[in-house]
């Protein structure tokens, strides 16, 4: 009995250690930004040097926020990406609720090429988006990235919502006609509550995407239109190497701040978006 | 029959706004991409097309830097496919052991690789953990007098470091898709094993894989097609160097239209990607419909 008992502490010791170990690789590259941001010399130090905060100083980020026109590209990022969320909600969860409504052959038909669009690669999409925009004039404008970015979102989340709205009893709505309600009510008052966690889990999704979003803004963006993200790499070409090297990790850390804390603290939304459709729906 | 009309009308007035939207967002540029790739076209010398046919496809496949992108993708996409289901599964099954306590805590941390902006990952691994001085790698190889290798400036090791990295981006999905799947494995199941002598490992072999056999494909499918067209991570890591190790189609495609200012072989690059993943997809809808038969 005694060995029994040891052996299960040592399981449940080797799994917490095995689990701790994958945590620490997890967090280690967004700690070694943070912890470089806060050193005033970050060029070539030894890892442990910058996590012990040696030559511990803020002025990265005070030079961060004043360089380097911070604010132009958080402004764009955030406008970009809190529209991308407001028009994808407003189209695709009617979208989604409508599939769920109409006739089992045309739904497939339509259900399926929502599901294709997610496969495309995002530069088959942005070469020709790239020379659309430069004939229409809408290179280096939020809104044609705002286009770009919509281009992921709509097939993505219409797929994930038809999932969610299918989880409605039929009954619920069977009662509303009942009731007499219009196809609106049925719509805004019986089915939309029922998914509105549903709801929530994309939008944070998309926030998120559009906010990591690099590679429409490096071919679309211009110079009028910039994310972070791609503010980080004209930090990281501009500046000389290396000298640079606490403000772009500062700069860093500011850019994933807030998707690190929507993980922190929405991840139950997130795990329940991400696992959506993962079995069958 | 009114009724149903009705109920067909219904659907469709909640539908074709954001159905029309979506065609105009992806159909036009996918069509266009596709005329263009039958052309040549040049940037900033737009006007001045020709439509050649498929002579830019010919150009490509007898061209040894496209084949040479194509292979790299492939094993940069099969390389993030293993890494990312075998760890998914492993980092899920010792999640779902019995004594692990606090798992909100640990998920939540654990969602951080998924989350981080990809391009600021790929720096972070650059300066912090492949970096040949003082990066994390080379620190824990020093401590036992190993090599220390340029990883990122090596010809042989920097696609090795651009899989393990974008794995390391993508294994949080496979960890929630199958820790969900496990969860749902009923007590009884695992009970059984146990009585009949099972380790937990022939546990995962004979138990929980053929459970999850699902959640695999599912898993493979997103992440193929997030492996198969990453452009940020790489980008951030090496540009697509040393040489040419490390450029992947989506890399190849953005130097020839952009760097090169032919468009023309960048759309038809582009649109052997979408050929490729159109299969893909196929193959997977196939499959979902028939489980979808199966569980209906």
């Amino acid at each position: 009995m005694i060995t029994a008992g040891l052996k299960k502490r040592a399981t449940v010791w080797g799994v917490h250690v095995l689990l701790a170990v994958w945590l620490i690789i997890c967090i280690l590259p967004p700690v070694m930004l943070l912890a470089a941001s806060l050193n005033s010399t970050a060029l070539f130090r030894s890892p442990l040097d910058l996590l012990l905060l040696r030559d511990f100083t803020l002025e990265n980020f005070a030079q961060a926020f004043s360089r380097g026109d911070f604010w132009f590209f958080f402004t764009n990022s955030l406008i970009i990406s809190g529209a991308a969320v407001i028009i994808t909600l407003v189209v695709c969860v009617p979208l989604a609720y409508g599939l769920t409504k109409i006739s089992g052959r045309a739904r497939s038909a339509v259900s399926y090429g929502v599901l294709a669009m997610r496969f495309i690669p995002y530069v088959v999409l942005a070469l020709p988006m790239f020379l659309i925009f430069v004939n229409l004039g809408l290179t280096g404008s939020r809104f044609g990235l705002l286009l770009a970015h919509l281009s992921i979102h709509i097939p993505f989340a219409t797929w994930m919502l038809v999932g969610f709205f299918d989880t409605v009893p039929g009954e619920l709505e069977e009662a509303g006609i009942v009731d007499g309600c219009t196809p609106w009510n049925l719509f805004w008052n019986v089915s939309l509550p029922v998914v509105r966690s549903g709801v929530i889990a994309l939008a944070i999704l998309v926030f998120i995407i559009s906010w990591n979003e690099y590679l429409f803004a490096l071919f679309l963006a211009g110079s009028n239109a910039q994310p972070l993200t791609v503010g980080i790499t004209r930090f990281l070409g501009g500046a000389e190497a290396g000298a640079e090297y606490g403000i772009i990790a500062a700069y860093a850390v500011l850019v994933i701040a807030p998707v690190i804390l929507f993980a922190l603290t929405a991840n139950r939304f997130i795990v329940s978006g991400m696992t959506a459709g993962a079995v069958k729906g | 029959m009114a009724e149903r009309r009705d109920k067909f009308t219904r659907g469709w007035w909640f539908i074709l706004p954001g159905l029309t939207l979506m065609v105009a967002v992806v159909g036009t540029p996918l069509v266009l991409g596709f005329s263009y790739s039958l052309q040549d076209v040049f940037l900033y010398a737009f006007d001045a097309k020709t439509f050649v046919g498929f002579e830019n496809y010919r150009r490509a496949f007898e061209d040894p830097l496209y084949i040479n992108a194509l292979r790299i993708t492939a094993i940069f996409t099969l390389g993030c496919l293993v890494l990312s289901v075998g760890f998914g599964i492993l980092i899920a099954f010792l999640l779902n052991a019995r004594q692990v306590r606090l798992r909100p805590f640990w998920m939540a941390l654990f969602l951080i690789p998924f989350v981080m902006t990809p391009i600021v990952g790929g720096i972070a691994w650059k300066f912090f953990i492949w970096e040949q001085d003082t990066g994390i790698i080379n620190s824990i190889l020093d401590l036992f007098g190993g090599p220390q290798p340029y990883w990122l400036l090596d010809r042989e090791t920097a696609l090795l470091a651009a899989t393990i990295t974008n794995s390391w981006h993508l294994i949080p999905l496979a960890v929630l898709v199958f820790y969900a799947a496990l969860t749902t494995i009923p007590d009884e199941l695992h009970e059984a094993g146990r009585v009949d002598g099972a380790g937990p490992f022939q546990a995962l072999w004979y138990i929980i894989l053929p459970i999850l056999r699902p959640h695999i494909l599912f898993v493979s499918i997103i992440i193929i097609t997030s492996a198969f067209r990453e452009f940020d991570m790489i980008w951030a890591l090496t540009g697509g160097g040393p040489g040419r190790a490390t450029t992947v189609l989506s890399i190849f495609a953005y130097n020839r239209g952009i760097a090169n200012q032919d468009m023309g072989m960048a759309n038809t690059i582009a649109f052997t990607m979408f050929i490729i993943m159109a299969v893909v997809a196929w193959v997977y809808i196939t499959l979902y419909r028939k489980t979808g038969r199966h569980e209906a």
